[in-house]
């Protein structure tokens, strides 16, 4: 079972300038994703999921401060490949992405198809006729009409957008797809079908998946494990199955118990306080402000204890000798 | 009934061209015929307005009798009539010169004659000045001076429009830089407008250092082969040319330059990045050719803004265009050439706005397609 991972990823930090200071967007992430996996990265608004996503694909704004760790794809470090050669090789070949806001993700003067086919064009230097044919298959694949290949962005609906984005992330047939926020702003039935166009791809070409959101209701449907961000830090990785029936982080805890649920006697919960300020985190535990279970030790710096296999926690309480609840 | 295979594996685009331009044909008639109405109204409200609602008539009433009564007066061939038979005569020629004119028709009705002479671009006969060439037609006294206008500010604007958006373009690659912020810095400098620049320019280079002449288009006498009356004329182009670029090109870079970086913050740009295309087709495929038609506008909406700087930089440098034109006419109070050189000036604005109706739709799809 102890095949090299896909992505491992280690003390991954992405740091912004802003106008008030420095903000510890990514601050030291270390997590695996192994072959055909769907990772799912839960975490609320503003904890760095999206900066994640950026930082794997290199696009960062223009106001990056501090920007380190390890990318290992299938062994070897993209991070250390100079600007050119992961554009060349890493970039859409080899990691794909579906961007949170996919409905301005197109440019709106270039025809769809176009726009799915570039990467092949671009990178593969395929022709026109033979990436045209590829786009047209994959536009099969996620469940749109090949006539919309030569419709421009604005004449397709939301949902039809967010097929074509998806649609190009896979024209390439990428080992990796970064999923960011696919889904958050359409529609229940139009989420449904996505989700059940990623599984589907999942299971006949097995890509890997890595699907940042916050729905934590749509991400149980394809997660395979999951990564739980809190202000930049993640505080628990563990299987799917594991996170939604026996959380073991209080936050984690406190997450699941605040996803509403049909014929749910008591209303849901929610966690009082608010994320800690990214410019300046409190030292010790993050969460420990709006932790119920907090204790003495909450005041160090807890670091990611094991916890079974391929499981971690960020917590005090799973330390050798802590207290358990 | 499409077979969507047969678009995917056949001619990929060609079904997508042919709607298109059946939509830009419909899209460019329709336009055709709300700019010809706009110009009829514009051209006519001129008319009305220069005419002061038929006022102006009353007025060259009492010019024409003046006019005629000091010919006939000075006449020696008169001076033994009776002043009845004079004042007989008098009227006789006011009445033949009010004819002439037409001013014994009511005024609405020859409104609509000079709306049709106008859109013909039958623009009359000065009263007092004539062109170059000795014609007194307006046409020809205005056509005369717009190669020259046009020389001189379709070049400055070329200039200034494709440097500054090229180095805006780099410039907001650099955001930040040292570059950048002296452009910053510099922008404030153009508030004064190119004549201000003009006449230092020519202190400096045609008096302290006497290398290029103050004014004019062309030495005098001009020279005999083309090829030296063309470098002849590029010589006294320099100096006006780079007042105005002087005047318009740090502002018209810092505008460039802040447009630019918002457009490539979009999430498609972004996206394009990620997709790992060369940054130099993302820059012309995803930052240039999405804002292509306000660039276009920007372009075109100074060409014609100019028209009105041109007077004075015009009169500085003694240049023989449309500016010292209407100058003139204005002095002369020549109303035939002021109303001609509005009427081409409707013209040249419509036909700009035809023209950028038409590029819109070819730029940007969702004109061209638009919602049905």
């Amino acid at each position: 079972m102890a095949s090299t991972p896909l992505l491992s990823v280690e003390d991954l930090k992405l740091h912004y300038r802003s106008s008030r200071g420095v903000v510890k967007a990514v601050d030291g992430l270390s997590f695996d994703i192994q072959r055909n996996e769907a990772l799912v990265v839960l975490g609320e608004s503003g904890c760095g999921k999206s900066s994640l996503a950026k930082t794997l694909l290199r696009i960062l704004p223009r106001n990056v401060h501090h920007c380190s760790g390890r990318v290992m794809l299938d062994g070897t470090d993209i991070m250390a490949l100079d600007e050119e050669r992961f554009r060349r090789d890493v970039r859409w070949l080899r990691i794909a992405m579906v961007m949170q806001a996919s409905m301005n993700a197109l440019n709106p003067v270039v025809r769809v198809g176009e726009q799915v086919a570039e990467p092949l064009r671009v990178l593969r230097k395929w022709d026109r006729q033979r990436a045209m044919r590829k786009a047209a298959e994959v536009f099969e694949l996620v469940g749109i009409s090949t006539d919309f290949l030569q419709r421009y962005p604005f004449e397709l609906s939301g949902g039809m957008r967010q097929r074509v984005v998806l649609a190009m992330a896979l024209i390439t047939d990428p080992e990796l797809v970064i999923l960011d926020e696919p889904t958050s702003a359409l529609d229940v039935l139009t989420q449904a079908s996505i989700m059940n166009v990623l599984k589907r791809i999942k299971r006949e070409r097995g890509t890997s998946f890595m699907l940042i959101t916050h729905d934590v209701a749509t991400s149980s449907e394809i997660a395979d494990r999951v990564a739980l961000m809190y202000a930049g830090q993640l505080v628990e990785i563990s299987t799917a199955g594991e996170f939604f029936r026996h959380p073991a982080h209080p936050y984690s805890k406190l997450l699941m118990a605040s996803v509403p649920r049909l014929r749910q006697e008591q209303r849901p919960a929610h966690i009082p306080g608010q994320p800690p300020n990214l410019l300046a985190p409190p030292d010790g535990c993050r969460f420990a402000d709006r932790c119920p279970s907090r204790f003495q030790r909450c005041a160090e710096d807890p670091k990611m204890f094991r916890l079974g296999y391929r499981r971690q926690v960020r917590c005090w309480l799973f330390a050798e000798g802590g207290k358990r609840p | 009934m499409t077979d969507a295979r047969a678009v995917a594996s056949g001619a990929p685009t060609g079904r997508g061209l042919t709607r298109d331009l059946r939509r830009l044909t419909g899209f460019t008639l329709k336009r055709l015929i709300a700019l010809f109405l706009t110009i009829l109204v514009g051209v006519y409200l001129t008319i009305l307005i220069a005419n002061m609602g038929g006022r102006v008539d009353d007025l060259r009433m009492v010019q024409i009798r003046g006019d005629v009564s000091e010919t006939v007066r000075a006449d020696p061939a008169f001076h033994d009539m009776s002043s009845e038979e004079r004042n007989e005569l008098i009227q006789r020629r006011v009445d033949l010169e009010v004819e002439r004119l037409r001013l014994d028709q009511p005024f609405i009705v020859r409104s609509f004659d000079y709306l049709y002479r106008a859109m013909m671009l039958d623009l009359g006969r000065a009263e007092q000045m004539h062109s170059d060439r000795g014609a007194r037609e307006v046409y020809w006294i205005i056509v005369e001076r717009l190669p020259a206008t046009l020389l001189l500010f379709g070049t400055a604007n070329f200039l200034v429009f494709f440097v500054s958006v090229f180095v805006a373009l780099s410039l907001s690659r650099r955001y930040g830089s040292p570059m950048d912020r002296t452009m910053i810095a510099l922008a404030p400098t153009s508030a004064a407008p190119g004549w201000f620049y003009g006449i230092f320019l020519i202190l400096f280079f045609a008096f302290v250092i006497p290398v290029l002449p103050s004014g004019g288009m062309v030495q005098a006498p001009p020279p005999e082969s083309s090829l030296a009356y063309a470098a002849d004329v590029i010589r006294h182009m320099l100096l006006p040319v780079a007042a105005m670029f002087l005047s318009q090109i740090f502002i018209s870079i810092y505008s460039w330059r802040t447009f630019f970086l918002i457009h490539s913050s979009e999430d498609y740009v972004e996206m394009a990045r990620a997709k790992g295309l060369p940054s130099n087709l993302i820059e012309r495929r995803y930052i240039l050719r999405p804002t292509l038609s306000p660039i276009v506008t920007s372009f075109l909406l100074m060409l014609i803004g100019l028209w009105s700087g041109a007077i004075i930089l015009e009169q500085v440098f003694n240049w023989p265009g449309l500016g010292t034109l209407l100058f003139q006419a204005i002095g002369h109070r020549d109303t035939p050439v002021i109303i001609g050189s509005v009427v081409i000036f409707a013209y040249l604005l419509a036909l700009t706005v035809f023209l950028l109706d038409i590029l819109y739709a070819i730029l940007d799809p969702r004109i061209r397609i638009g919602p049905n």
